[in-house]
């Protein structure tokens, strides 16, 4: 029997002191045993989801409070110490609102009596207000609390009065577990009058209710009730019900346990026989029990393992994975990068090519330039070599002509010489003049004057060639006709102007220049020749803007076309027009228009 | 009417002598050549003179637009200048139009040229400007002479000479005590030019120099002026009598 015994305990590990005898300690050890099962299906199984369903109504009443949702979502699906961080949060919050602090405590005190931690779980459910929703879910919880602790006047006071509440409280608690935890109560407290009625009355709902599981326990109960009472007639028929039940189910352990009992009950009423084969069954379920166990153990470990496996293979596709997003990452910004250089260098290309044409067409410009003064030059100079050639063989024949004393053929040469000293003269003029023009050294004024003075000034100069080549000459211009102009800059004008009417005139042409008031904003001064007169051609391209010299048309008149474009310059920089009409054979109009001045102006 | 005298100051002798044909051809006078600016000074201070013809360079150095300072620093015995240059170098001119009024004669001059300038020069003088090339005036008025363009030349007369001004519409007689000539002015403007604490207006027509009065005859309407001249004096200008110091 001390064997036994000792092996009842290894197994269960309980000490019950208070028990003297031997064989019914072994009993009343499988029915302690029970009962603990029995607390923890009791709010499990029949009334989960309904208790679940008002609980989350309760907490969706805040739904602003994060921590309190997490602290029960995880409690749902029972991850404790989750729970328990995101109540005690929530709590650290110190809302005044006093249901969140309820249903905090009692999420809790629930999750703590989950955990076993019955004390904390205790602390916790008494802080909850006695208004709470669930108060009588705490009351139970904390009989139940009672009990473990072996409170069993506490407990008492709980379970009674809950077992006093009218049926329609019943919807979240189960009576019988009520009524069986009192009847535990009181049996505890050897109270075996009290604790009879409770156990029927449970086991008369659990039949109601067809709960085959909690049968089981409340006839295991009912039995190691009658049994301890030493009633083994009233106990062994629950024992055989509780033992019959179990077929019915596939529960080894219930099997094993009510199987157990049966034998130590044939046991002690010595029907060894009928014992054998209960412990027989017994070993049977146990060794199930075992086996199951072991498989579930093997088919957890496989699990386990599978699950590693996955673990490993889903951590290797993310560093995968991680690698690939590199890799591609890198391959952006490289692109990228490789873009930005790419066009960099289209513009840095571009801006270079753009230069390059600009000094393209500056060297191109500059090439014009320089050939436009090599090719003046060598004009210039060639002019030059004539007249002086001219000057040496005149002074030859000076000297011939003084040394016979032929006055008159002197006087001849001499006029000659002048003329072509003139020719030279203005030459150099228009060069010098062309040189301060371009250089921008020369002086530059733009005042107002009147124009037929200035006619005049020029004209007095061509007095004599006029006179010597018989060419008429008139100065029409109005004395009134005030223009803005460069004193200085004009007269070069004027000479060229007049030099050219003189050079294209026929002996006994005449030269008009006169003015012409067409526009409001300018006075035209036109020199007018009747002499040989330009192609239309020929017009145009003195017109045009361009620095290149114009060809000689009439190529036995000497020339370089360097006044023209002295010409062109000036009145440009004096903000004058210039136009030329003429008609072949009958001569030209050289027309330049000048911005004038306002009377009184 | 009396020549107007021209100081040259030029170092070339060529282009002085040119000058001086031009000049006394159109009948001024040359007060003096002056080959220096030392010597121009001299010279402007001793004689009497009218217009300067400076040539800007003197021997190399620009000396005439020194002269021309020089002789600006004292307004009052300022006289008209012409510079005389033979080039249009930028730096030197932004330097000669300094001494404002600024008029230039280019080398190589014809006569008109000459003539023109020292015309101009005296217009800007006087900052009586286009005078002389306007059909409709030909005198330009200084605190001391009158200027006046006689076919291609100028004259001057002294302002004290003149006794009397009579004004017909837009000319006007001059009459001195030697001479009666017309000039071409308008009466606002004549009036406006010369010193009104000397000259009267007696009449419509009549300006009078008040230092020629001899007698002013208030119940004849008649003023006696030296060399027995007479002029009307109307009712309107009667004032002229609290104007004039008079013997009681």
């Amino acid at each position: 029997m001390s064997k036994y015994c000792s092996f009842f305990f290894d197994i269960f590990g309980f000490n019950f002191n208070i028990i003297k005898r031997l064989v019914k300690t072994k009993i009343l050890i499988i029915l302690t045993s029970f009962l603990i099962v029995f607390f923890s299906f009791s709010q499990e199984k029949s009334k989960d989801s309904l208790y679940y369903l008002e609980l989350s109504k309760a907490i969706n009443k805040h739904k602003s409070e994060v921590n309190l949702k997490k602290a029960y979502s995880f409690f749902k699906s029972k991850s404790l110490d989750s729970s328990l961080f995101y109540s005690m949060k929530q709590l650290n919050l110190k809302k005044e609102n006093k249901n969140i602090a309820n249903l905090c405590h009692y999420i809790r005190g629930i999750s703590f009596y989950r955990k076993k931690i019955f004390s904390e779980s205790k602390n916790e459910l008494k802080k909850v207000n006695e208004n709470f929703k669930f108060y009588n879910l705490v009351k139970l919880t904390l009989g139940q609390i009672a009990l473990e602790q072996r409170e069993f006047k506490k407990a008492t006071s709980y379970f009674d009065a809950l077992s006093k509440l009218p049926e329609e409280e019943y919807l979240l608690i189960n009576k019988s577990t009520v009524l069986t935890n009192l009847g535990l109560s009181y049996f505890h407290q050897k109270n075996h009058k009290k604790a009879g009625p409770y156990f029927i009355q449970s086991i008369q709902i659990q039949e109601e209710e067809k709960d085959t599981i909690k049968l089981i326990g409340s006839y295991g109960n009912m039995a190691s009730f009658y049994y301890n009472q030493y009633k083994d007639d009233l106990a062994i028929p629950y024992f055989e019900k509780a033992y019959q039940l179990t077929k019915k189910i596939k529960d080894f352990d219930l099997k094993r346990r009510t199987t157990k009992n049966m034998a130590v009950v044939e046991e002690n009423r010595k029907n060894y026989k009928k014992a054998l084969i209960y412990r027989k069954e017994y070993e049977q379920w146990k060794d199930s029990l075992n086996d199951q166990n072991k498989i579930w153990a093997v088919a957890k470990l496989e699990k386990d393992f599978a699950v590693k496996e996955k673990q490993k293979e889903v951590s290797l596709l993310q560093t995968e994975n991680k690698l690939k997003v590199a890799e591609r990452n890198g391959l952006l910004y490289s692109a990228i990068i490789l873009l930005v250089l790419l066009l960099t260098s289209i513009y840095f290309y571009r801006d270079k090519v753009k230069k390059n044409k600009i000094i393209a067409s500056q060297k191109e410009n500059l090439d014009a330039l320089n050939a436009t003064k090599d090719k003046l030059f060598s004009i210039v100079s060639h002019d030059l070599r004539t007249s002086v050639n001219a000057l040496k063989t005149s002074n030859a024949s000076l000297l011939d002509n003084l040394a016979s004393k032929n006055i008159t053929a002197l006087g001849n040469l001499l006029k000659k010489n002048s003329a072509i000293v003139n020719g030279a003269y203005s030459l150099l003029d228009n060069l010098l003049n062309w040189a301060l023009l371009q250089t921008k050294q020369g002086y530059f004024n733009i005042t107002s004057m009147r124009l037929f003075f200035i006619v005049e000034q020029v004209a007095y100069n061509y007095k004599p060639i006029l006179l010597d080549k018989a060419i008429g000459f008139e100065n029409m211009v109005t004395k009134k006709d005030m223009v803005y102009a460069d004193q200085e800059s004009l007269k070069i004008i004027l000479r060229n102007l007049l030099d050219n009417a003189i050079k294209f005139s026929n002996p006994n042409g005449i030269i008009k220049v006169y003015s012409k008031n067409n526009s409001d904003n300018y006075c035209d001064l036109i020199v007018e020749d009747n002499g040989l007169g330009i192609s239309n051609e020929t017009r145009l391209k003195l017109l045009e803007d361009s620095v290149l010299l114009t060809k000689k048309e009439h190529e036995n008149v000497i020339g370089t076309g360097l006044g023209l474009q002295l010409c062109k310059s000036m009145i440009k920089k004096n903000k004058g027009k210039f136009t030329i009409e003429s008609e072949l054979g009958k001569g030209t109009k050289m027309i330049v228009s000048l911005p004038k001045t306002e009377p009184n102006g | 009417m009396d020549n107007v005298n021209v100081l040259i100051i030029e170092d070339t002798s060529a282009e002085s002598d040119a000058l001086i044909q031009v000049l006394e051809a159109n009948n001024y006078t040359i007060a003096g050549v002056a080959r220096s600016f030392k010597e121009a000074l001299t010279l402007f201070y001793k004689t009497e003179v009218d217009v300067v013809i400076i040539d800007i360079f003197l021997n190399g150095v620009p000396d005439g637009i020194t002269f021309a300072e020089t002789i600006n620093t004292i307004p009052n015995t300022s006289k008209p200048f012409v510079f005389l240059t033979s080039s249009t170098n930028r730096q030197v001119f932004e330097r000669a139009k300094l001494t404002q009024p600024f008029s230039f004669l280019m080398k190589p001059f014809n006569e008109l040229e000459v003539l023109y300038a020292i015309e101009m020069a005296v217009e800007q003088f006087y900052a009586q400007k286009d005078v002389f090339f306007n059909d409709d005036e030909d005198t330009v008025i200084s605190s001391e002479h009158l200027f006046i363009k006689k076919g291609k030349s100028l004259k001057k007369v002294l302002i004290a000479n003149i006794i009397y001004i009579d004004v017909e519409e837009k000319y006007c007689n001059i009459i001195t005590e030697n001479e009666k000539f017309v000039i071409l002015i308008s009466l606002t403007k004549i009036l406006k030019l010369l010193d009104n604490s000397i000259f009267h207006r007696t009449h419509r027509n009549f300006i009078v120099n008040a230092k020629h009065i001899i007698e002013i005859i208030p119940t004849d309407n008649l003023i006696l002026l030296t060399g027995n001249r007479k002029v009307t004096l109307s009712e309107r200008y009667k004032d002229i009598l609290k104007k004039v110091r008079t013997l009681k």
